[in-house]
């Protein structure tokens, strides 16, 4: 489990941004006492840093300067200034990436997820499990009790956020969203079309459990 | 100035001497004096004060002249009393030093108000920063708690946002040079960005979206073309208004320029207001209609494209769609600077 700090200081945003990404499988911790905040924060030895700019005492610049003394670990700033300037800044002082808020949060998982890839290998979260299926992200194949099948993008993201939610009902709109944000621009047809040929695909493979249609709510692996 | 308009101007004078002057005739008549000697001292009267008379009339004639031309060729006008040499007659001496005081005291004044723009300016700028912090916890909070409700929650902040980035981009068109950063911007991922930004509006009026044919860089600032484009992208979705929405994004690429078009089958506009949609606070038959239209988006999209260097564009059929372009010389970096 990939650990995160976010350095944040309005009460609201450190603890919902907890919550959340603790909810997609993180280990989140969100230190408060910002006098000694580099300690705290390297203390933890992260796999990404959330960083704040306007911080009390020390500002965000600051503090990523200080931590690139010491450590190579992810930053991803995120603020509400959100001019070029401060976004140069922060990729001069070393940060990896820099969003404005207010974020689009399944965006800011997408950056997460792709620093977090790049930094350390193809190891994480490259393959999703449900039940007995794996899904490979990375070359799009499934693989179930030793046989595998050969996804389209499509059909691996339908997949991929099925297996996410897996358990809970996700309209079509909710699906179409997230294959949109993945620059999969798919219509309403087009949609149906990939879910069939999906379901078909997992039949194939021999898979007891398949995507369910809930009839004016969308879909799911129950 | 004439000399017609300069002899006007010396009336008086002139009546006052020709009045002495037929006094004086009257008494050498009288007198039975030779008539030779009025002519004589008509000369010796005259002479002088004609000559005088015409000499003063080229100098001040040479004089307004050049300051005629001179403010002509200004091109900040107020800025005369400055450039001009002080004048060594006495009337031009005074009015020189009265017109220099009542700049100065214009300037102060125009300063004033600059400062107070300025000021607000700021202001704007740190509120709109100070109230993006709650709309993130708000974000986060409906995203932490999904249901219905919040999903609705969720789509009106949208809109809030949307609203308040407008204000931003308002205050900042009037003031251009600050903050915008010219970079190669490719118009694949702008446009891919903001149609993302936009997915929820799409998906949930089933309107499909075709930006295939989007490829070449330009050279821009990105945040400004993408307000530009979000606001036509917005005005798109928000005027199809039946099923079987289609929003169409295309570049064209020609000799010294490339053409961003986004085309809509939407309601269209009227041929009336075709040629005032940029204008401020025009929302024409449409906004009649609908409603929820303030005649600021456009506006600012035609003043942030026109202080980029951009050309922007809009064609319109009732009931067949709306085509807005976006043009973007090549080399309009060099145009800028």
């Amino acid at each position: 489990m990939s650990k995160i700090v976010i350095i944040e200081d309005t009460e609201k945003i450190r603890e919902e941004l907890k919550t959340f990404l603790i909810r997609y499988g993180y280990d989140a911790i969100a230190p408060t006492n910002f006098e000694n905040i580099f300690h705290e924060t390297l203390r933890e030895e992260p796999d990404l840093i959330l960083l704040d700019i306007n911080l009390p005492i020390f500002d965000g610049y600051y503090i990523c300067r200080e931590i690139r003394k010491t450590s190579d670990v992810p930053i991803i700033v995120v603020t509400s200034r959100d001019n070029e300037m401060d976004e140069l800044m922060s990729m001069n002082l070393g940060a990896d990436d820099f969003i404005s808020k207010p974020f689009n949060t399944q965006i800011l998982l997408a950056r997460i997820e792709t620093i977090l890839r790049r930094v350390h290998g193809s190891n994480i979260r490259d393959t999703i499990v449900y039940n007995d299926l794996k899904l490979n992200l990375s070359n799009g194949s499934v693989i179930y009790n030793g046989i595998t099948a050969e996804l389209t993008k499509n059909e691996l993201k339908i997949l991929s956020c099925l297996i996410k939610n897996k358990g809970k009902i996700v309209s079509r709109d909710d699906l179409m969203d997230f294959m949109w944000n993945s620059d999969v621009f798919v219509d309403d047809n087009n949609l149906s079309v990939n879910i069939t040929r999906l379901r078909k695909k997992l039949e194939g493979l021999g898979m007891k459990e398949n995507i369910e249609t809930r009839r004016g709510l969308g879909y799911i692996l129950p | 100035m004439s000399i017609k308009d300069y002899l006007k101007d010396r009336t008086l004078f002139l009546l006052i001497n020709f009045t002495l002057f037929i006094i004086l005739c009257g008494i050498i008549l009288l007198s039975n004096s030779n008539s030779k000697i009025i002519f004589l001292i008509f000369c010796i009267w005259f002479l002088p004060i004609l000559s005088y008379i015409f000499v003063e009339f080229i100098k001040q004639k040479i004089f307004y002249t050049e300051l005629n031309n001179l403010m002509e060729s200004l091109d900040k006008k107020y800025l005369l009393s400055e450039i001009v040499k002080e004048p060594e007659f006495i009337e031009g001496k005074f009015l020189h030093d009265l017109l220099k005081r009542t700049n100065k005291d214009m300037h102060e004044h125009v300063k004033k108000y600059r400062d107070m723009e300025h000021e607000y300016r700021e202001y704007i700028e740190t509120w709109v920063h100070e109230i993006k912090t709650p709309i993130a916890s708000a974000r986060l909070i409906i995203e932490n708690n999904q249901n219905g409700i919040t999903k609705d929650i969720n789509q009106e902040i949208k809109k809030i946002e949307e609203y308040i980035e407008q204000v931003l981009y308002y205050s900042r068109s009037n003031n251009v040079s600050k903050d915008y950063i010219i970079k190669e911007v490719s118009l694949a991922t702008l446009v891919r960005s903001i149609v993302k930004k936009n997915s929820r509006d799409f998906i949930s009026k089933n309107i499909s979206i075709d930006i295939n044919a989007v490829e070449g860089t330009v050279y821009s600032d990105v945040k400004w073309l993408e307000f530009i484009l979000n606001q036509v992208i917005g005005n798109a979705i928000k005027y199809i208004k039946d099923r079987n929405g289609k929003v169409t994004i295309s570049t064209i690429q020609n000799e010294n320029n490339i053409v961003l078009t986004i085309e809509d089958n939407g309601i269209g506009i009227i041929e009336n207001d075709l040629n005032r949609v940029f204008e401020k606070g025009f929302t024409g038959e449409n906004g009649r209609k609908f409603g929820k239209s303030t005649g600021i988006g456009l506006y600012l999209c035609k003043k942030l494209a026109k202080q980029l260097g951009l050309g922007l564009t809009l064609t319109s059929k009732t009931g067949e769609g709306t085509k807005v372009s976006i043009i973007f010389p090549l080399g309009s970096v060099n145009l800028i600077h």
